[in-house]
């Protein structure tokens, strides 16, 4: 017999339950509130199999190897600064206020994007607000928890800059406890003020229409920024000669520095540890510290008082929104026609969501400013000179841009086209149960990811190659390679992809960014190794020809052909071996 | 007509279905009951193409699964437990989407798009995307787009959970036409009020194995049941889950 739920020690106490329990007090609710995250990563690990746990070591070893690059960039920039007589500490100082400047700007909006889903769209919060939970220790959960969601990178990446600064300037332990004293009211002060704002935007607008709207902000200022900061041509800077005089130079090192930023207080703390120069450090501890508990007890008024209104808001804002309709219609059949009835109706379900989904198409923006900066690159290369050396340069660099726009492509498709089959998510069984066959579902999702990445990749090396005036042959070698490229880098991306789907994840950066994101880049970064490898030489051996004005000999051109075709095979193999191992594995897949 | 024959599943150390054996004839409304846990999902997620099984067949209208899925999977209409579909897709073109897998003529596809609408209550919602959707008009609009190439053979998982009335009743009613133009039903459900209501025949699944098969009637006399006995709790005394002492002991 089943046992009893309810022993008889217990039975009769239900109607007392009703009665509000003791409080737990202020830690106990943050405890409480904060628990189910913690015991969910930790069931989390504890569920992974053998493989998954060697993927998660291998993450690890590459985390530690970025830690690493960024504390060897900081110590040799660094040195570099320490053995500049007079200069040195100046360019230290600016340095050390361009990381916390960069640090409060990224956490400021990252604050504000995590918040949202924090405090108004995380699934679980239904539970917890219809709890009674007090809405002060709801809010210090959540706000917690905004902080570890938007914080802990930087805090993991920023712990070798300050290890170099540290290790450079020989600093005591006192460096490193002031330091690690400052960095927590410095995390609390961007918290405050994103939490803050993401609050009262969400009392205005409905919280998803917010977070659409956030999102496209931030790609355009992304984009914007990375285009500014590219055309400005920071490289100038590091060559001094460059400048008219040493005043110049000066003046084009100063960044603006305001002194009611935390991130400069945070620069006044940590800088006199150096034993650069004096400063007061104590003070700006204190400005700091009381600028942090301020924003902090702000943001507790501002929430308790508009939670319950966003809140609700937020719940209306899943209500519907009028979809796109005529024109695009028309333009997605036009697009589709080529295709068979069944390829059709997958190709219009995989553009219509695509451009449907903030979260993807505005990375297209990204996508036009790389590929403008990519070429303007191009376009300021120091490249001229006597003809000769032109000649020669630019069709070396052809040959490098070669690489480089399949490095490109290659990355673009691990963001669109390696997630695209985990992005069907749970309603993937409406393909699955359908009569459309594996081949169907991988081909549709195949000339939905190729045509837009060989429209990508054809004007990367055209435009390029355009600037470079390069010779010929090497534009159509490099426009017919770039092109073969395309087909497998594809294939293997949605090859990966059926590998390892991930139907549970909520968008398709998390998807690219997973451990299978990292196996297609490997493969794809051989693939295109390879073929730059077996065409390094029949080009070498062309160029010099075409160079010195001397025909190939008869064992050349065997070897040219033989390297070409090898290209040829390879590209074939790998493409063939990617469509049948996707194919296969979209076959066994099981929901 | 369905057929499985010794269908077996096993995940890592649990086996999830036991040697199934069934045959569900044309035009009949099968309702396949258990406990949770029992096996039932796995089963019709085997049935669906949706898991591999371990062993065993599955022939659908007199195809096998494993070796011709197109043909098999071109007679069903599935309907999941859970309506998962795509948020960023409206209604309209969700069932557009839906027949066109199942290759539709477009004349055909339109008119009993928007009768489909009707049917289903989503007339006012067909142009809206389905993110705005809620749960019940998700169910509706899955069950829409099940019925939309008109399958012989019909496949539900827990039709009623998270229906009104309004929508119950209404797949009542066409579980019943859907079966008395000849199509086979099959739903697994927990309503058993549902099933008792419905259902032709009622096969009963316990961890992974059918131990009761037949009428509402024979199954009250392989479970010594008298003439009056609901099928609550013929079911109950089946699978041995009656838990209203414990109920009781826990509000006393």
């Amino acid at each position: 017999m089943t046992p009893p739920l309810a022993d008889t020690a217990t039975a009769g106490t239900w109607h007392s339950q009703q009665t509000p329990a003791s409080d737990p007090g202020f830690f106990g609710w943050l405890r409480l509130l904060l628990a189910p995250r913690f015991m969910a990563s930790r069931n989390r690990y504890k569920r992974y199999s053998h493989a998954a746990r060697v993927r998660l070591g291998g993450f690890a070893v590459l985390a530690l190897a970025f830690a690493g690059a960024v504390f060897a960039f900081f110590y040799r920039a660094l040195s570099y600064f320490l053995a500049v007589p007079d200069f040195g500490p100046i360019l230290t100082y600016k340095l050390l206020g361009m990381v916390f400047v960069t640090f409060f700007s990224i956490l400021l909006f990252s604050n504000i994007v995590a918040s949202l889903s924090t405090f108004f769209l995380a699934r679980e919060l239904e539970r917890v607000v219809a709890a009674p939970v007090p809405t002060r220790n709801l809010f210090y959960a959540r706000f917690a928890e905004t902080i570890i969601d938007s914080s802990w990178m930087m805090l993991l990446f920023s712990a070798p800059a300050f290890l170099a600064y540290g290790v450079v300037h020989g600093t005591g332990p006192a460096f490193y406890l002031v330091t690690a004293a400052t960095l927590p009211p410095f995390l609390v002060i961007p918290a405050a003020i994103g939490v803050m704002l993401t609050t009262i935007l969400v009392n205005v607008f409905p919280a998803r229409r917010t977070k659409d709207i956030l999102l496209i902000l931030a790609v355009f200022s992304v984009a914007l920024l990375y285009m500014l900061f590219r055309m400005i041509r920071p490289e100038r800077l590091v060559n001094p000669e460059g400048f008219a005089d040493f005043t110049a130079f000066l003046n084009a090192m100063q960044t603006p520095e305001w002194a009611f930023l935390p991130s400069t207080w945070a620069t006044e703390i940590i800088f006199p540890m150096l034993g650069l120069r004096d400063g007061q450090p104590l003070f700006y501890y204190m400005v700091l510290l009381s600028t942090a508990g301020v924003a902090v007890m702000a943001c507790e008024a501002v929430v308790t008082r508009l939670f319950d209104k966003g809140w609700t808001k937020a719940q209306e804002g899943r209500q519907t929104r009028k979809a796109m309709r005529p024109v695009w219609e028309t333009v997605l059949r036009i697009l589709t026609s080529p295709f068979q009835s069944a390829t059709r109706v997958l190709v219009e379900k995989e553009i219509k969501t695509f451009f449907r989904d903030t979260s993807q198409w505005s990375q297209l923006i990204l996508l036009a400013a790389l590929i403008v900066v990519y070429v303007y690159n191009f376009s300021v290369l120091p490249i001229n000179g006597s003809p000769l050396v032109t000649f020669y340069f630019k069709n070396v660099i052809a040959f490098v841009n070669l690489a480089l726009a399949a490095f490109v492509t290659a990355s673009v498709a691990a963001r669109f086209v390696y997630p695209s089959i985990s992005l069907e998510g749970r309603a993937f069984w409406a393909i699955k149960t359908a009569p459309v066959s594996a081949a169907q579902l991988w081909w549709a999702k195949f000339w939905s990811g190729l045509v837009p990445l060989l429209i990508l990749g054809e004007i990367l090396i055209l435009a390029t190659n355009a600037y470079l005036q390069v010779m010929p042959f090497m534009n159509w070698l490099a426009t017919a390679t770039l092109l073969a490229m395309i087909f497998p880098i594809v294939s293997l991306a949605l090859a990966v992809g059926a590998s390892y789907p991930d139907f549970e994840a909520e968008n398709a950066a998390k998807v690219a960014s997973s451990a299978g994101g990292l196996v297609f880049m490997v493969q794809a970064m051989s693939f295109i190794g390879a073929v730059v490898t077996l065409e390094a030489w029949p080009v070498y051996v062309i160029f010099t020809s075409q160079f010195s004005g001397t025909p190939l000999s008869h064992s050349a051109w065997f070897g040219v052909i033989t390297s070409l075709s090898a290209v040829v095979v390879l590209t074939i193999a790998v493409f063939t071996m990617s469509v049948r191992h996707g194919i296969g594995k979209l076959e066994r897949l099981e929901l | 007509m369905i057929e499985l024959i010794a269908l077996t599943k096993q995940y890592a150390s649990t086996l999830a279905v036991n040697q199934l054996n069934l045959q569900v004839p044309d035009g009949e409304i099968f309702g396949f009951l258990g406990p949770n846990g029992a096996g039932k999902t796995t089963t019709i997620r085997m049935m669906m193409g949706l898991l591999q099984p371990t062993s065993g067949q599955i022939n659908l209208g007199g195809y096998d699964l494993i070796k011709n899925p197109l043909a098999a999977k071109s007679l069903c209409g599935f309907v999941p437990d859970r309506p998962h579909v795509y948020d960023k897709l409206t209604g309209s073109e969700y069932l557009d989407f839906a027949a066109q897998l199942y290759s539709l003529p477009e004349k055909e596809r339109n008119t009993r798009r928007e009768r489909f609408l009707e049917v289903f209550d989503l007339g006012d919602w067909g142009d809206e995307l389905i993110e705005g959707y809620s749960h019940g008009m998700k169910q509706r609009l899955v069950m829409a787009s099940a019925l939309m190439h008109q399958p012989s053979l019909l496949i539900v998982d827990e039709p009623t959970v998270g229906m009104d009335p309004r929508g119950a009743r209404l797949l009542k009613r066409i579980f019943r036409d859907t079966a008395d133009r000849g199509a086979t039903v099959f739903m697994s459900t927990h309503s058993l009020e549902v099933a008792e209501e419905l259902c032709d025949r009622v096969g009963i699944i316990l961890k992974g194995q059918l131990i009761a098969l037949g009428t509402v009637e024979e199954l009250r006399s392989q479970a010594g049941r008298d003439a009056d006995s609901s099928l609550e709790s013929i079911f109950l005394s089946l699978t041995g889950g009656d838990t209203e002492p414990e109920a009781q002991a826990l509000l006393a």
